[in-house]
C-alpha cells in the first residue's frame, strides 16, 4: 500500500495556509462590526487545529519526498480537503447555506470556477465577500503552482512539454521548482496589486477593487455584486478585460529571463494563438451585435470583448446578459467554453496549446492522405513534439469530451433541462462558471438546481481543475496494486 | 494537372444509374394514372443524356485510377447526382425552389433525409418512392465507400478495415467481386425480407417497400409525416427497429456469415460495443418514458428502443415526437447521434470504432502515467492499433468537432436559435435527419430555414457522408500540384 503519511503531511500545510487566510475575513468583519467574525475565527481555529494535527501526526524524519503515486493522491486530496474546510464559514455564517450549497460554493471558489449559489451579494457581509475572493485567489495560485510544478512531472495531458527546461544550453543554471514557484507567486501578487490599483483608479471602491482584482487575475469570477461587472462603468470593464487576459496567460513566461530584450511571452506560440483567437471571436461577435441587435459599435465591442474574454479565460464575469443576445451568442459562448486559456495560467478548459497540437495533427493527417509514406513531425514553439506527448494530448481531449458527455447526461438524469445540463456540464468542467439558459445564465444562480446536481457539478469542477487524469488514475487498478 | 477523364466517366456512370432509377417512380405514377410520370420520364431522359455524355465522352481503356482521382470521385459522388436527382422535385407538383430541391435530393442520397417537404401522406406515390429510392441507392454507395474506398484512402483511421487480399492480384479481384456480390445480395435480401415482413405485419405493399428501403439504408424515408408513428403497430415498430440495427452493422459481416463464418461476427468488438451502447441508451430512455411519461413498461421499451436505434444509426424514423422530451432523453439522444453506427454500414456519425480506439488509448494513457517507461499499446479486435491510425482518428475527430462548431455557429449567425442550430448541425454531419426543437425536430421540416442555411446544411451532409477528410483534401494546395 502507498505510504500516505507524506501526503497528509503536505496537506496539513495547505490547510494551515487556509486557516491563516480565514483570519483576513475575520478581521474585515470585526472592523465592520459584523458578528460573522466569530464564525471565521472559529472556522480558522478548527482548520488550524486539524492542520496541526495532520502535520504533527504524520511528521517523519528528514525531508519529506513524494513519489509519483503520492503526488497524484496529494493533488486530489488537497482540493477535496481544502474545499471541505473552506465551506465551514459559508455553512455557519449568517447566510446559513446548506452543507451542499456551502461545499459547492467553496469548491467553485477554490477551483476558480465562479459558479455561485448565493443571491443578494450586494447586501452580503463583507467578510463573506472577501472570503469568496480569497478562495478564488488562493485556488488560482494553487493551480499555477500545480500546472508548473506537478502536472508536467506527472505527464498529465501533454504537459510534459512544459517540464522545467533546464535553461538554454548556454546557461548552466537549473531553475529549481521552488525558485520558479516563488517567482511565479511574485508575479501573481504583483499583477493582483496592479489590477486592484487599476480598478480603484477606474472608479471602484477600495474593497470592491481588491475583491475583483483577486477574482480576475485568478480567473475565478466571484464578484461582490449580483450584477457582476455590469454594476460598474466602462472604464472598470476595460480594466477587467485586461486583468482577465493576463490571468489566462502563462505566468511562467512573464517571469523568466528576457530574450532579445523582451519578455518571452511575446514570442510564445500559445500566447499568439490566444490573443488572435480572442480577438477574432470578439470581433465577429461585436459585428454581429452591431448589425443585428443595433448596438453602437463601441458598446458592442466592449461587451463582446468582455464576455468573450471572460468565457475563454473561464473567469465567468459578465458585463451584460448575453443570454438575451440570441442564438448566435448562445452557440458561440457554448463553444468558447471548451477552448480555455493558456497552460500554466489560472484558466481552465482544454487549453490553447492542446488545440494547437490537435490542429497540427489534423493537418498531418491531411498531408498523409496525399503522401501515405511521408514522415511528418509536429513542431511547437520551434521544437519537435514527441509522439508520446501527442498521445497524452489525444488521451486528454478524448477524456475531456467523454467526461463532459457523461456528466451532462448525469445532470439531465437528476432533472435538469437540456440546455442547462449541456452548458452547466461544460462550464463546470472548464471551471468557467455561468452557463447558458434561464437558470444558470450569466446573471443566474446555481441555487435552484437540485442538490444532486450540485454534487455532480462540484465533482466535475474538481475533475476539470485537476486535468482529469490526476483523478482518473486513482481509479485504476494498477494504482493500488503492490 | 490531374487527368479528370476517369473521374468524369465514373460520375457519368453514377448519373446513368440514377436515370434508370427514375424510371421506377415514372412507372408507378403512370400506373396510378398520375400526371407526374411525365416529369419523371423527362427528368430520366435528361439525366440519362448527361450521364451518357459524361460517360462516353470520357471513356478510356481501363487504367488504374490514382489516389487523387479517387478523392475527386468521392467528393462529387453525392453532390453531382444530387443535382440531377433534384430535377423531379423542381418540376413535379411540389414546385420546390432549386435550393430546396437540391437540399432534399442530397439529403436523400446521403441517407440523411432531412426534409423540406411536408404533407407526405397526400403526395403522389411516385415522389414517395423516389425519396426512398434515393436513400436506398445512397445507402449502397455509402456501404461501398465504407468498405472499399475509404479504407484504401486511409481516411480517419479507416485503414484498420482494409480488406485483406492475400495472394496474386487476379485472386484478389475475384475475391473483391465475390465480396461485392455478397454485400449487394445481403443488402437487397435484407430489404426484401424486411419489406415482406412489414407487409405481413399489416402495411400495404407500397408502404412496406418504402419503409424497408428507408430502414436498411438508415435514411429514414417514410410515406407519412408522422413517420412510423402513423401506423401505431407494435409488430411494425419492432421489425423496423431490427432493420435499423441491421443497417448500422458492418456489412462485411454479411459476407462472412454467408460463407458460414459466424464466429467472425460474434468476435467483432465493434459490434459488441455498438449493441452495448444501443442497450444502454435504450435503458435510459425507456426508464424515462416509463417514469416521467407513465407509459406501460413494454410500450416504453418499444418506443425507447425504436428512438434510440433510429437516432444512433442516423435513420431518422420516429414513433413519438421526441423533440419535446425532457432533458435526460434529449441529452442521451444528442450524444448518441454523434456516436453513429459501425464502420462499413449505411449509418452516419463518427462511428463506434473511432470511440473504441480512443477509449483504448485513453486507458493506456492512465496506465502510462504510473509506468512511464513501459511500452503499452492499445489494441482493437486483438490487433495493435498503429500510432498513425490513432493520429488519423484524432485528426478526424478534431475536424469533425471543428466542422460541427463552424456549422452550428454559421447557422446561428443566420438567425437560428441555439437548439435548432446545434442539433441541426449535428444531424446534418451525422446524416441523421431530424434535429431537436420545434422547428426541425421529428415531424418538423427544414423548409422554414433561410436559403443560405439550407446550402450550408447540404454541404454539411455531403461532407459528413464522405467523412470530411475526403472533401477537405481537395483544399490542400499540394493536391492540385502536378
Amino acid at each position: 500500500l502507498i505510504d500516505i503519511r507524506p501526503v497528509l503531511f503536505v496537506n496539513g500545510f495547505l490547510l494551515l495556509v487556509l486557516a491563516a487566510a480565514m483570519g483576513i475575513p475575520a478581521m474585515v468583519d470585526l472592523s465592520a462590526g459584523d458578528s460573522d467574525w466569530k464564525v471565521f475565527a472559529v472556522s480558522s481555529m478548527v482548520t488550524g487545529f486539524s492542520a496541526l494535527a495532520l502535520i504533527f501526526g504524520t511528521r517523519s524524519r528528514g525531508r519529506p519526498s513524494l513519489s509519483a503515486r503520492q503526488a497524484f493522491m496529494l493533488t486530489t486530496l488537497a482540493w477535496v480537503s481544502t474545499a471541505a474546510f473552506a465551506a465551514l464559514p459559508f455553512a455557519f455564517s449568517n447566510l446559513r447555506l446548506s452543507p451542499t450549497d456551502a461545499l459547492f460554493e467553496a469548491m467553485s471558489g477554490l477551483t476558480t470556477t465562479g459558479a455561485t449559489v448565493i443571491v443578494g451579494l450586494d447586501h452580503a457581509p463583507r467578510g463573506i465577500l472577501i472570503w469568496r475572493a480569497l478562495l478564488n485567489w488562493l485556488g488560482g495560485e494553487g493551480i499555477i503552482i500545480m500546472a508548473v510544478a506537478i502536472l508536467p512531472l506527472l505527464r498529465i495531458g501533454g504537459m510534459q512539454v512544459f517540464r522545467m527546461e533546464t535553461s538554454d544550453k548556454t546557461e548552466a543554471i537549473k531553475p529549481r521548482i521552488t525558485q520558479v514557484a516563488t517567482s511565479i507567486t511574485v508575479a501573481y501578487v504583483v499583477f493582483t496589486a496592479l489590477a486592484a490599483a487599476a480598478f480603484w483608479a477606474a472608479g471602484m471602491g477600495r474593497f470592491d477593487a481588491v475583491c475583483h482584482a483577486m477574482a480576475a487575475i485568478s480567473t475565478g469570477g466571484f464578484s461582490t455584486s449580483d450584477a457582476k461587472l455590469a454594476h460598474w462603468g466602462t472604464a472598470v470593464q476595460w480594466v477587467a478585460i485586461v486583468a482577465m487576459l493576463v490571468g489566462g496567460s502563462s505566468f511562467v513566461l512573464w517571469t523568466g529571463p528576457w530574450r532579445r530584450g523582451r519578455p518571452r511571452i511575446l514570442d510564445d506560440a500559445q500566447a499568439h494563438w490566444y490573443v488572435a483567437f480572442v480577438g477574432t471571436a470578439a470581433g465577429v461577435l461585436a459585428l454581429w451585435q452591431w448589425a443585428v441587435n443595433d448596438m453602437s459599435l463601441g458598446v458592442a465591442l466592449r461587451h463582446a470583448a468582455f464576455n468573450v474574454v471572460a468565457t475563454v479565460t473561464t473567469t465567468g464575469f459578465a458585463s451584460a446578459d448575453y443570454g438575451a443576445w440570441g442564438g448566435f451568442a448562445h452557440v458561440l459562448f457554448f463553444i468558447l467554453v471548451f477552448i480555455g486559456g493558456c497552460t500554466g495560467s489560472t484558466a481552465g478548459g482544454v487549453k490553447i496549446f492542446r488545440w494547437e497540437l490537435l490542429f497540427s495533427l489534423a493537418g498531418i493527417h491531411l498531408k498523409r492522405l496525399l503522401h501515405p509514406h511521408g514522415v511528418f513531425v509536429i513542431h511547437y514553439n520551434q521544437r519537435p513534439i514527441a509522439p508520446a506527448i501527442l498521445d497524452s494530448v489525444q488521451g486528454f481531449v478524448v477524456m475531456y469530451f467523454f467526461t463532459f458527455a457523461v456528466f451532462a447526461v448525469a445532470l439531465s438524469m437528476v432533472g435538469v433541462d437540456l440546455i442547462t445540463a449541456l452548458s452547466g456540464s461544460a462550464a463546470a468542467l472548464a471551471n468557467a462558471g455561468p452557463g447558458i439558459g434561464e437558470v444558470i445564465g450569466p446573471f443566474g444562480s446555481y441555487r435552484p438546481l437540485p442538490d444532486a446536481a450540485k454534487w455532480i457539478l462540484s465533482a466535475e469542477m474538481m475533475l476539470g481543475r485537476l486535468e482529469l487524469f490526476t483523478v482518473a488514475v486513482l481509479f485504476s487498478r494498477s494504482y493500488w496494486r503492490e | 494537372m490531374i487527368d479528370l477523364r476517369p473521374v468524369l466517366s465514373i460520375l457519368g456512370t453514377l448519373v446513368c444509374i440514377l436515370a434508370v432509377a427514375m424510371l421506377l417512380p415514372a412507372m408507378v405514377d403512370f400506373r396510378d394514372g398520375h400526371e407526374e410520370w411525365m416529369v419523371f420520364a423527362t427528368s430520366a431522359g435528361l439525366t440519362l443524356f448527361f450521364g451518357l455524355a459524361l460517360w462516353l465522352g470520357t471513356r478510356q481503356p481501363s487504367r488504374r485510377r490514382s489516389v487523387r482521382q479517387t478523392y475527386l470521385v468521392v467528393a462529387f459522388a453525392f453532390l453531382l447526382p444530387g443535382l440531377f436527382a433534384a430535377l423531379p422535385l423542381v418540376y413535379g407538383p411540389l414546385q420546390l425552389s432549386v435550393v430546396d430541391a437540391v437540399f432534399e435530393a442530397v439529403a436523400g442520397l446521403t441517407a440523411t433525409n432531412a426534409t423540406v417537404v411536408r404533407g407526405l401522406d397526400a403526395l403522389p406515390r411516385g415522389l414517395l418512392l423516389w425519396r426512398a429510392l434515393l436513400g436506398w441507392l445512397g445507402g449502397i454507395g455509402v456501404v461501398a465507400l465504407g468498405i472499399a474506398v475509404l479504407p484504401e484512402l486511409a481516411v480517419g483511421g479507416m485503414q484498420m478495415f482494409r480488406l485483406e487480399m492475400p495472394g496474386p492480384a487476379e485472386r484478389a479481384t475475384s475475391r473483391g467481386r465475390r465480396i461485392a456480390l455478397a454485400i449487394l445480395a445481403g443488402y437487397m435480401g435484407a430489404t426484401l425480407l424486411l419489406a415482406i415482413a412489414l407487409w405481413l405485419a399489416g402495411m400495404t405493399g407500397f408502404e412496406a417497400l418504402v419503409h424497408a428501403m428507408g430502414t436498411i439504408s438508415t435514411s429514414g424515408a417514410s410515406t407519412s409525416d408522422a413517420s412510423v408513428g402513423h401506423f401505431d403497430n407494435g409488430a411494425v415498430t419492432v421489425l423496423i427497429t431490427l432493420g435499423m440495427i441491421l443497417g448500422g452493422m458492418p456489412f462485411l459481416l454479411f459476407f462472412h456469415v454467408l460463407r458460414g463464418n459466424r464466429k467472425v461476427a460474434l468476435r467483432d468488438h465493434q459490434l459488441r460495443w455498438y449493441l452495448a451502447l444501443l442497450a444502454l441508451g435504450t435503458l435510459g430512455v425507456t426508464a424515462w418514458l416509463a417514469g416521467s411519461r407513465g407509459l406501460a413498461p413494454l410500450d416504453a421499451l418499444r418506443h425507447g428502443a425504436f428512438t434510440v436505434v433510429s437516432v444512433m444509426t442516423g435513420t431518422g424514423h420516429f414513433t413519438l415526437d421526441y423533440a419535446n422530451w425532457g432533458g435526460m432523453p434529449a441529452a442521451i439522444l444528442f450524444f448518441l447521434a454523434f456516436v453513429g453506427g459501425c464502420a462499413g454500414s449505411t449509418s452516419g456519425g463518427i462511428k463506434v470504432f473511432r470511440f473504441q480506439f480512443l477509449f483504448a488509448e485513453a486507458l493506456m494513457q492512465v496506465r502510462r502515467l504510473l509506468r512511464p517507461h513501459a511500452v503499452l499499446i492499445a489494441s482493437f479486435n486483438r490487433r495493435p492499433i498503429p500510432e498513425e491510425v490513432l493520429g488519423s482518428v484524432m485528426g478526424f475527430l478534431f475536424v469533425y468537432a471543428l466542422g460541427f462548431a463552424m456549422l452550428s455557429m454559421s447557422l446561428a449567425f443566420l438567425g437560428l436559435d441555439f437548439v435548432t442550430a446545434v442539433s441541426g448541425a449535428a444531424a446534418a454531419l451525422a446524416n441523421l435527419g431530424p434535429g431537436l426543437g420545434p422547428e426541425i425536430g421529428p415531424g418538423g421540416s427544414y423548409a422554414g430555414l433561410p436559403d443560405l442555411a439550407k446550402v450550408l446544411l447540404t454541404l454539411g451532409m455531403a461532407a459528413g457522408r464522405i467523412e470530411l477528410f475526403a472533401a477537405l483534401v481537395l483544399f490542400v494546395p499540394a493536391f492540385w500540384r502536378q
